[in-house]
């Protein structure tokens, strides 16, 4: 069930006032993970053996580590099944497509059939959740989680299940051990995260979407204007719709006492692709530097490896998020760019010559490439838009204006936020008056179109 | 001296807590804020919609009926309901006969009733395309202000004219008005709409805003919600379309008024449903159960049915159909008149008269004893002492 949906709104208003009045007793765990696998099982049922079945062995993998010596063995046990299962349902049939690829331009008269398999919805996400607690209790960086009912919800909590944020166990499951306090001003927050979320997935990206789908959809029938409009305009789309998700989330978690790491911190304002990296879908960002780049080796053994590292984590990175090649030329053009800018970054000239402005849009304009190979359908349909793109047609994009003038406004808002214009924003007048406007253009422009949120695919 | 607090070691759950920032904005309102927030929002979804039906122009012609467009604006035939039910007028409701799917404003039988009684006594509140299964929660849910008053309502035999009419199908096909017919209980077989937009619709008919933003996006932007209108119209203002006066009306329409015969309609052997067991026939008996419980007087009036469109199986099927729903009405002592069979040449197709049809329909209606007496007679409910 999506956030912004009357069955979640029914959804939270029997699981709500239940947790409210068992928070205290021991049955807050059990009702939390009740709610959790109902959420999570409304998608399918099925998909509740999978994420009990990695649960388990998790747990499982850490109880024996904590009896063992041979700890390494169980951690292996931990990351090579949770990476079956990201393999099996999520990259078995782009393995199967391009063995058979292969095969057929060796010539060899063979080819794998392809799995039928469904792809779970936030399997990338709890799978990541889940493997950080065990390669934390591995360092010794955590205590091991006894009750396994505790630990089933710390990995399916249903506000943060589906799309993240990814949270680590150091965070979440202290906070799940206590009991919530859960004041007025953590209610009054909780609204506040959810309704910029709902504004920014039903009034912003579900807009966005229309003009969007309209044009990568064919994109052989539209000229440059209107496939470069329709890529700035999925950046914003997928900023929107994402960090929307993230929003209700962190705002459903706060209303019920839990207190979840912002996950997008006005990336279109980054300065640099290193800046838009710690902006943007923080907690995966960050699961890949702990438990990749660092791994790897990190910035620790010379130029070359730190270079080839970033490069691994991005490739990572971009696979993480499709199963198609489209993603990996993704990952591969920030590996690229962050690669090449890392060192300018750092210079005196970058930093205090070149105008804050200018490193913005020169930011934006490279993330907003790369995202042509994130939304494409295909690589053909992405190099026909970037060709497209560049003939400098002159052909009227047909774009609405009051799309623009919206993503705008919060261009503006953004802006302002970062500079001394915040503590206008900061006004408790203004502040009211941003959030009676927002309802009310959900209540009359809004589109009912219950369009999926994008990060639900990964 | 101060009490110095512990720092809290940087590592400790309590300080990473602490550390998580808010957000990336700066909406963060306390409770007092979020009580002004709904208090406003509140008074504005209450007040505009409301003020709007003041100030908005209606066309209030002679012959009114709610225009072919507006058939799911039900905001509008609320405010209709409201305005009509202040007078003496008797309200005729129904569906597309009611409302004249093949004639003008001027040919249909509310206007021929007008015509024989003199003045404007009778309103057309028919909607087209509105089966039993929605008019009941029409009436239910936007006819509310329909009170004390004289009510002719239309029964159409077509509803019973085959399970998928009757809407007990099971394979699913789209049918009109579905944000009317009810959403959980009785279930409707063909209808697959998924639970959680469901929950929105039943939750949306006790939003008067609701109706009021669809009403909007009908009369100014061409039944589209308005990012969907700009997509179509990108360098449009919105604001510009929105207008205190919906200029739609059915002035273009263009009226297909030839007989059924001419449209090569053939003899049909209808699939006809049990009267007992059929859902449209339920639905039908809980529109007037509606409009009694408020204190209206409610004459019903049934077909006339191309009975010239049926083979001879089907007739028999149908008379016994026509018998049973007579023995119903007298059994609940509800007055009715089931008219006479139109001449073949009257109808358009299997239930809707053309012109003439309606005009003798209006006479055959208004020599009926019991329509004089109940109708025409009788003074309107709650207007008795006047």
């Amino acid at each position: 069930m999506l956030f912004h949906t009357w069955i979640f709104l029914f959804f939270f208003l029997i699981v709500y006032p239940v947790y409210i009045a068992v928070k205290k007793t021991k049955l807050k765990e059990l009702w939390l993970l009740i709610a959790s696998y109902t959420f999570y099982g409304w998608w399918n049922p099925l998909y509740l053996f999978l994420i009990a079945y990695s649960t388990i062995v998790d747990y499982f993998v850490v109880t024996k580590m904590a009896r063992s010596k041979r700890r390494k063995i169980w951690l292996s046990l931990s990351i090579t099944n949770n990476l079956i299962l990201l393999s099996f349902f999520k990259y078995g049939t782009f393995f199967a497509e391009n063995l058979n690829l292969l095969l057929s331009s060796l010539k060899i008269p063979y080819a794998f059939d392809m799995p039928d398999v469904l792809l779970p919805v936030g399997i990338s996400f709890f799978i990541f959740q889940s493997m950080s607690y065990t390669i934390d209790y591995y360092r010794g960086r955590i205590e091991r989680e006894k009750s396994i009912i505790r630990y089933a919800v710390f990995v399916s909590l249903f506000s943060q299940l589906v799309a993240g944020p990814i949270e680590r166990a150091k965070n979440l499951l202290p906070q799940l051990r206590q009991t919530p306090k859960i004041s007025t001003q953590d209610i009054s927050d909780g609204l506040s995260l959810f309704i910029v979320g709902l504004f920014k997935k039903v009034a912003l990206a579900d807009y966005l979407a229309l003009y969007v789908d309209k044009v990568y959809d064919v994109p052989e029938q539209y000229q440059g204007p209107a496939l470069l409009l329709a890529t700035f305009c999925f950046s914003w789309q997928i900023y929107f719709d994402f960090s929307g998700y993230t929003d209700m989330a962190r705002g459903v978690a706060r209303m019920m006492g839990f207190r979840l790491m912002l996950n997008f911190n006005n990336p279109y304002l980054a300065t640099g692709l290193g800046d838009f990296w710690s902006r943007w879908h923080i907690s995966l960002s960050t699961w890949f530097k702990d438990y990749v780049y660092i791994p790897l080796g990190g910035n620790r053994k010379g130029q070359f490896n730190t270079y080839k590292n970033m490069f691994l984590a991005m490739i990572i990175s971009g696979l993480w998020h499709g199963a198609a090649w489209t993603f990996v030329i993704w990952g591969t053009l920030h590996a690229l760019g962050r690669i090449l800018t890392r060192d300018l970054e750092r210079t005196e000239y970058y930093q205090k010559k070149v105008p804050k402005i200018i490193k913005q849009i020169l930011v934006f304009t490279f993330v907003t490439f790369a995202w042509i190979f994130f939304r494409a359908a295909n690589f053909s349909d992405a190099c026909l838009i970037v060709s497209n793109i560049f003939s400098f047609d002159l052909a009227d994009p047909a774009i609405p204006l009051l799309l623009l003038a919206l993503i705008f406004s919060v261009w503006l808002y953004q802006f302002a936020y970062e500079s001394r214009a915040r503590i206008i924003l900061e006004l408790r007048t203004v502040r009211i008056a941003t959030v009676i406007l927002m309802i009310f253009y959900l209540v009359i422009c809004a589109s009912p179109s219950n369009q999926p949120f994008i990060y639900f695919q990964f | 001296m101060t009490k110095q607090s512990k720092p809290l070691n940087e590592s400790s759950p309590a300080a990473t807590l602490q550390n998580i920032p808010f957000s990336s904005n700066a909406i963060r309102l306390s409770l007092s804020d979020w009580f002004i927030v709904l208090a406003v929002c509140a008074i504005l979804l209450t007040i505009v919609p409301a003020l709007w039906d003041r100030i908005e122009k209606t066309a209030n012609p002679i012959d009114f009926r709610l225009p072919y467009q507006l058939g799911e604006d039900y905001w509008s035939f609320s405010r209709d309901c409201r305005q009509f039910s202040q007078g003496r007028e008797t309200l005729v409701i129904g569906d597309s006969v009611i409302w004249g799917h093949y004639v003008p404003a001027e040919q249909t039988l509310s206007h021929y009733l007008n015509q024989i009684h003199g003045g404007q006594n009778f309103v057309n509140l028919g909607v087209d395309g509105i089966h039993p299964a929605a008019l009941s929660g029409l009436l239910r849910y936007y006819g509310k202000a329909i009170s004390h008053k004289n009510i002719i309502l239309h029964f159409n035999p077509l509803w019973l004219s085959s399970a998928q009419h009757d809407l007990q199908a099971h394979k699913e096909f789209s049918f009109n008005h579905p944000k009317l017919v009810p959403q959980f209980f009785p279930r409707i077989p063909s209808y697959r709409e998924t639970f959680s937009n469901r929950l929105g619709i039943a939750a949306s008919r006790h939003l008067p805003f609701s109706g009021w933003v669809n009403h909007l996006h009908i009369t100014c932007f061409d039944g589209l919600d308005i990012p969907s209108w700009t997509i179509e119209h990108p360098y449009q203002n919105p604001l510009t379309e929105i207008t205190l006066g919906s200029s739609i009306s059915d002035d273009d329409f263009k009226y297909d008024q030839i007989s059924w015969y001419d449209r090569d309609i053939s003899k049909r052997d209808l699939e006809w449903v049990e009267l007992a067991t059929s859902f449209q026939w339920y639905c039908f008996k809980k529109s007037i159960e509606v409009l009694q419980k408020r204190d209206n007087r409610v004459f019903i009036v049934v077909g006339p049915f191309n009975e010239h469109l049926l083979n001879e199986k089907s007739l028999f099927v149908y008379q016994e159909i026509k018998v049973k729903i007579e023995t119903w009405f007298r059994h609940n002592e509800i007055d009715y008149y089931i008219p006479l069979l139109l001449p073949s040449e009257y109808y358009a197709d299997a239930s809707h008269p053309l012109g003439e049809g309606y005009a003798m329909l209006a006479e055959q209606l208004y020599a009926n004893e019991s329509f004089a007496s109940e109708i025409l007679n009788s003074p309107v409910p709650g207007l008795e002492n006047r």
